[in-house]
C-alpha cells in the first residue's frame, strides 16, 4: 500500500516539473523567437525608411538641379536671342527658351508633390519668382532686331541676372533645407535602431535570466536523480552483497551440520558399535569359558551401549526431521519442541494454537517449525528470557505467527545473525513478511504472515535440505 | 487356563521374532497372528479378534495409530497395546485417542511387555514405567516454572476418587457400585472433573491421571 502510494505521490512530482520544464524551455524558445521576428521588422522597417528618405532627397535634389539648370540654360537663351541679328536664328532661340520653360513648369509641377510642409514656404516663393521672371521676358519676345540691339544689354543686366540670382538662391535654400530633412530622416532612422537595441537588450536578458533559471532548476533535478539513483545504486550493491554473505553463510552452516552429523555418527554411533562388537567377542570368550557372572556383566554393558547408541541416533535423526511434524502435526510438534526447550534452558515456553485444522501444506509446517526453532534457539542463546509465548493463529488467506519473549531485547537495525537470515529466507519463500520488534531491555515480538497461495502452486522445497525434511516416513 | 490371544504387529522382523519368543516363553500368552504393516494388521485382526493387539506405531501403509483406530471401532473388545520410541505426551495422547490402553516404549519392551499385555486385558491402562516418570517430572516442572495453582488441587477427594477410577477404564455404572453413589452423583462428578480440569474427553484425563501420578 504504502508502496503504490509513493509511486503516486512521485509521479505527481514528475509531473510536476515537467511541466514546469515545458513552461521554463517553452518560454525560453519563444521569446527567442518574438526577440527573432521582432528584429527582422525592425530591419525591414529600417530598410523602407531609409529607402524612401533617400528616394525622397534624390528626386527633390534631381528636380531642383533641373530647376537650377533650366534657369541657367534661359538666362543664355535670353542673352543669345536679344544679341542675335539674324531674326530665322533669334526665332529658334525663342522657340528653344519655351520649352525650357515648359521643361521647368514639369519639374515645378513635380516638385509639388513631394514638397514637404516646411519647404511651402519657399517653394510658393520660388514659384512666384518664377513666374515673375517669365512674366518680364514675355514683352521682349515682341521687340525687334533694332530694339533687342539697342535696349537687349541693359535688360539683360537690369533684369535678368538679378532674378536668376536670387531665384538660385532661393534654389539653394531648398536644397539646403532638403538636406535637412535628410539628416533630419536620418536621426529618425538612428532612433528606430536606437529603441531597438533597447529591446532587443531587454529580450535578451529575460532570455537570459529566464534561461539561467531554467538551468538552475534542471541542475537541480539532474542532481537530485542522480542522487536517487546512487541511492539505488549502494541498495541494491548492499543487497548482493548481502546475498552473497547469506549464500556464503548458508553452505558454511551446511557444512557446518554435515561436520557435527559425521562426528556424531563415527564418535557416537561408530565407537557405541565397535564397543558392542568388543563385549560380544568378550561375551562369546567368557561363554567358552562358562563364566556365567562375568558373561552377564559383559551383556549388560552390551546393553547399555545399544541403549545409548539408540539415543543418540534418535536424536540425530529428531534434529534433521522430527517425525511429529508428519505424525501429529504442526501445533503437537510445536508444543513438543517447547518442552523440550523448557526442559533444557530455564525459559518457560507456552505455545497457543487457534487453527481451523491441523492440515497444512508440508511447505508452511516446517517453515513454522523451523522458524519457531530458530527463534527458540535465539532467545535460549541471547535473550535471558523466563517466558516465551509462540502464538499460531489461522485466517482465511493466511497463517499468523508471533514469539514474543521477555528478554533483553536487541537492536534490531543492527543485529542479522545466521538465525534472523534464515528466519527471512524462509518466509520470503513463501511470499510472506516478517517483521521484528525489539528495543534493548524491552523484550522482543517477531511476527510473521503466510499468505495462502490460492492459484498459484506452492514453491516446491527443493534441495538436499528439503530431502530429508519432507520424508513422511517416521524413524521406526 | 484360557490363553490370551495375541496379534503382533511391527514392520521390522527382528522386532517382531524377538517379541514373539519373549510371549512364546508365558504359557498364559498366545501369538495368533502377526503382521509386518497397519493394513495386514487390521486385516488379521478381523480375521481372529485377538484379545490384545501390540501394534508398532510406525508402520508402512497404515500407521500403527490408524490401525489402532480401525480396530478398535471394528472390534471393541480387542485391547490395544502401542509400541513406540516417542516417549512425548503428544503421542501418547493421540495413541490413547486413537483407542489404545497401553503405550510402550521400544526400549524397555521386552522387560514390560507381559505386564503391559496382562494389564490391558484386565482393563487397566499401561505406560512404560520411562513414560510415566517422564509426565510426571514435566508436570511438576510446569507447575513450578509457572507459579500456577496446581489443579488437581481444586478436586474434592471425592472427585479425585472418580478421576482414579475412570483411568482405570471403569464405567460410570461400576464407579457408582465401588464408591456406593447413585449413577447421576457420578455423572456430576464426572462434569466437575472436566470443568476444574479444563479436560474434555477421556484420553486427556488419562494423561492428566499419569502426569499427575495418579494411576501409579
Amino acid at each position: 500500500m504504502a508502496k503504490t502510494a509513493g509511486a503516486r505521490s512521485s509521479d505527481r512530482v514528475f509531473f510536476r516539473s515537467r511541466v514546469a520544464m515545458a513552461v521554463g524551455f517553452g518560454g525560453l524558445l519563444s521569446i527567442m523567437a518574438l526577440a527573432g521576428v521582432d528584429a527582422l521588422n525592425v530591419l525591414n522597417q529600417f530598410r523602407r525608411k531609409d529607402n524612401q528618405i533617400r528616394h525622397r532627397y534624390l528626386t527633390q535634389n534631381h528636380v531642383l538641379n533641373d530647376i537650377k539648370s533650366d534657369v541657367y540654360i534661359s538666362g543664355t537663351y535670353v542673352r543669345d536671342y536679344l544679341l542675335e541679328p539674324d531674326i530665322q536664328r533669334a526665332d529658334a532661340y525663342r522657340a528653344s527658351l519655351a520649352e525650357v520653360r515648359q521643361h521647368m513648369q514639369a519639374s515645378l509641377e513635380a516638385y509639388r508633390r513631394e514638397v514637404a510642409p516646411q519647404e511651402a514656404r519657399h517653394y510658393s516663393a520660388l514659384r512666384a519668382e518664377l513666374m515673375d521672371y517669365w512674366g518680364i521676358l514675355a514683352p521682349v519676345f515682341q521687340w525687334n532686331p533694332t530694339e533687342r540691339r539697342s535696349s537687349g544689354y541693359a535688360f539683360l543686366r537690369d533684369q535678368v541676372f538679378p532674378r536668376r540670382q536670387s531665384m538660385l538662391e532661393l534654389a539653394g535654400r531648398i536644397d539646403a533645407l532638403n538636406e535637412q530633412q535628410l539628416d533630419a530622416g536620418n536621426r529618425q532612422v538612428v532612433a528606430l535602431l536606437l529603441g531597438f537595441q533597447t529591446r532587443l537588450l531587454l529580450t535578451l536578458l529575460a532570455a537570459l535570466a529566464l534561461g539561467l533559471g531554467l538551468a538552475l532548476f534542471s541542475m537541480r533535478k539532474i542532481l537530485n536523480l542522480e542522487e536517487q539513483a546512487r541511492l539505488q545504486y549502494v541498495d541494491v550493491a548492499q543487497a548482493r552483497s548481502q546475498l552473497k554473505e547469506l549464500s556464503a553463510r548458508l553452505v558454511q552452516a551446511q557444512e557446518t551440520e554435515r561436520r557435527s552429523l559425521s562426528r556424531e555418527l563415527h564418535d557416537e554411533v561408530g565407537q557405541a558399535l565397535s564397543a558392542v562388537l568388543i563385549e560380544l567377542r568378550n561375551l562369546s570368550a567368557r561363554l567358552a569359558l562358562r563364566s556365567e557372572e562375568q558373561s552377564r556383566r559383559h551383556i549388560e554393558t552390551i546393553k547399555g551401549l545399544v541403549e545409548n547408541t539408540v539415543r543418540v541416533v534418535r536424536n540425530m535423526a529428531l534434529l534433521l526431521r522430527p517425525s511429529m511434524l508428519d505424525d501429529l502435526g504442526l501445533i503437537p510438534a510445536l508444543k513438543w519442541q517447547a518442552r523440550e526447550c523448557s526442559k533444557s534452558t530455564s525459559m518457560d515456553v507456552t505455545v497457543a494454537a487457534e487453527l481451523d485444522s491441523d492440515e497444512l501444506p508440508d511447505h508452511y509446517k516446517t517453515c513454522i517449525y523451523r522458524v519457531v526453532q530458530e527463534a527458540l534457539h535465539n532467545c535460549a542463546r541471547h535473550s535471558h528470557a523466563t517466558t516465551v509465548r509462540i502464538r499460531v493463529r489461522q485466517q482465511p488467506d493466511r497463517l499468523i505467527l508471533t514469539i514474543q519473549d521477555d528478554g533483553q531485547g536487541f537492536d534490531v537495525q543492527e543485529t542479522k545473525g545466521m538465525g534472523l537470515l534464515g528466519i527471512e529466507e524462509r518466509v520470503t519463500r513463501l511470499g510472506g513478511k516478517y517483521k521484528i520488534h525489539s528495543q534493548p531491555k524491552r523484550g522482543t515480538i517477531l511476527s510473521l504472515e503466510l499468505p495462502f497461495a490460492r492459484e498459484s502452486p506452492l514453491p516446491d522445497e527443493n534441495g538436499s535440505a528439503a530431502a530429508h525434511e519432507t520424508n513422511s516416513h517416521p524413524v521406526g | 487356563m484360557k490363553q490370551i490371544r495375541i496379534l503382533l504387529a511391527d514392520d521390522h522382523t527382528v522386532m517382531r521374532r524377538g517379541l514373539r519368543l519373549l510371549l512364546e516363553s508365558h504359557p498364559e500368552f498366545g501369538v495368533v497372528a502377526e503382521a509386518s504393516d497397519g493394513r495386514q494388521a487390521v486385516e488379521q485382526a478381523e480375521a481372529t479378534e485377538p484379545d490384545v493387539a501390540v501394534l508398532d506405531i510406525a508402520m508402512p501403509n497404515l500407521s500403527g495409530i490408524e490401525a489402532a483406530q480401525r480396530i478398535n471401532t471394528a472390534l471393541p473388545h480387542t485391547a490395544i497395546v502401542i509400541l513406540s520410541m516417542h516417549s512425548d505426551e503428544g503421542y501418547v495422547l493421540r495413541a490413547l485417542k486413537a483407542g489404545a490402553k497401553g503405550y510402550l516404549l521400544k526400549d524397555s519392551a521386552e522387560g514390560d511387555l507381559i505386564d503391559a499385555i496382562q494389564s490391558v486385558y484386565e482393563g487397566r491402562t499401561f505406560f512404560s514405567p520411562e513414560i510415566t516418570k517422564m509426565l510426571m517430572e514435566d508436570y511438576v516442572r510446569e507447575i513450578r516454572t509457572r507459579g500456577a495453582e496446581d489443579s488437581y488441587d481444586l478436586l474434592t477427594s471425592r472427585e479425585r476418587e472418580v478421576l482414579q477410577l475412570l483411568v482405570e477404564l471403569k464405567s460410570n455404572k461400576e464407579i457408582a457400585q465401588a464408591l456406593n453413589l447413585s449413577l447421576y452423583t457420578i455423572e456430576t462428578h464426572r462434569r466437575n472433573l472436566h470443568e476444574k480440569l479444563n479436560l474434555h474427553s477421556l484420553p486427556e484425563l488419562i494423561l492428566y491421571a499419569v502426569r499427575k501420578g495418579v494411576t501409579s
